[in-house]
């Protein structure tokens, strides 16, 4: 960044493509990055951001525009076809966060063909964390942390109320619970 | 200018409070420590207990030098060090005990 304070411009998602073809022929035609992240818990929404530069200008004029794509319908027009370039980004951003880029390049980038889920989705269990011992899980004074009363869960891994045991008569915890008790931290027990 | 080679101990600054190795993102920081009732009270105070480090590790083979532990600490007991952790032949060596990580 170059010290500037940049506010984004909200764009509909059915207006994002010709925005950001509006923004390029505005002078706004280096294409900086794009880059996503996971409203869960404000709005059901996924916010896709972009950055283009006007390079004429020593590159300090910036564009801004994010538009917020449903969490139950996460497609988004691809703008590879505007920037060649931001094909890589929107590959990055499909991957970790699950969505789809209309007219975009469906490989992977990063992840191995195999991986399962989208692990930037904050609702995203790091399961083989439940799995190890924590260092942070013992308490100040002890030696030893206390299998039986679980107190403390890393980042990653929620309440055992929510994930690993919750209740099974109950349904699977609604990804915005389980992304709220995924913040690692004293565990609350919940009020029935 | 202090280097960020490795992080040093300041021991008589730690509470144990766990703070570091709950908010260490490798969990590379191992802590053990104990309850004991502090003695010299005046007399007719309420019995005090204070806990006492028994063990405090980094494990170098996981540490990614991002310095959380030295900004989370809230007693000043992490600092960085110029000098870097020194190499070792087998990975359990990397990890570095209370007194590999006193100040040098
Ligand atoms: S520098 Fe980072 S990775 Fe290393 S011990 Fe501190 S918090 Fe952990
Ligand atoms: S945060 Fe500081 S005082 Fe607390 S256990 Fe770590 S080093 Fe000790």
């Amino acid at each position: 960044m170059s010290g500037q304070l940049l506010s984004a411009e909200d764009v509909p998602t059915d207006r994002w493509l010709s925005s950001v073809q509006h923004a390029r022929d505005l002078g706004f035609d280096y294409f900086d990055w794009l880059g996503c992240t996971d409203d869960i818990g404000r709005t059901d929404t996924f916010r896709v951001t972009v950055v283009l530069r006007d390079l004429a200008d020593g590159g300090l004029r910036t564009r801004m525009l994010s538009t917020a794509v449903p969490r139950d319908e996460p497609v988004l027009d691809s703008i590879r076809t505007v920037f060649v370039g931001a094909g890589w980004h929107e590959r990055e951003a499909a991957e970790l966060f699950g969505l789809r880029f209309t007219g975009g390049d469906g490989r992977r980038l990063l992840l191995s063909p195999t991986f399962e889920g989208a692990p930037l989705r904050k609702e995203q269990v790091l399961g083989s964390r439940a799995a190890v011992g924590w260092p942070g899980a013992k308490e100040p004074g002890e030696s030893a942390a206390s299998p039986s009363r679980r107190r403390m869960v890393p980042p990653g891994v929620p309440d055992r109320d929510v994930w690993g045991e919750r209740d099974s008569a109950q349904p699977p915890a609604e990804p915005a619970e389980v992304a709220a008790s995924t913040g690692g931290g004293r565990v609350r027990r919940r009020s029935r | 200018m202090t280097g960020h080679g490795s992080i040093v101990l300041i021991e008589q600054n730690c509470t144990s409070c766990m703070i570091c190795a709950r908010e260490c993102p490798s969990w590379c920081i191992t802590i053990d420590s104990h309850t004991e009732t502090v003695v010299d009270q005046p007399a007719g105070a309420r019995a005090r207990t204070e806990n006492v480090l028994d063990r405090f590790a980094i494990d170098w083979s996981l540490c990614m030098f991002c310095g959380i532990c030295v900004d989370e600490c809230p007693f000043d007991a992490l600092e960085w060090a110029t000098p870097q952790a020194l190499p070792a032949r087998t990975l359990t060596a990397l990890t570095h005990e209370i007194p590999d990580l006193s100040a040098h």
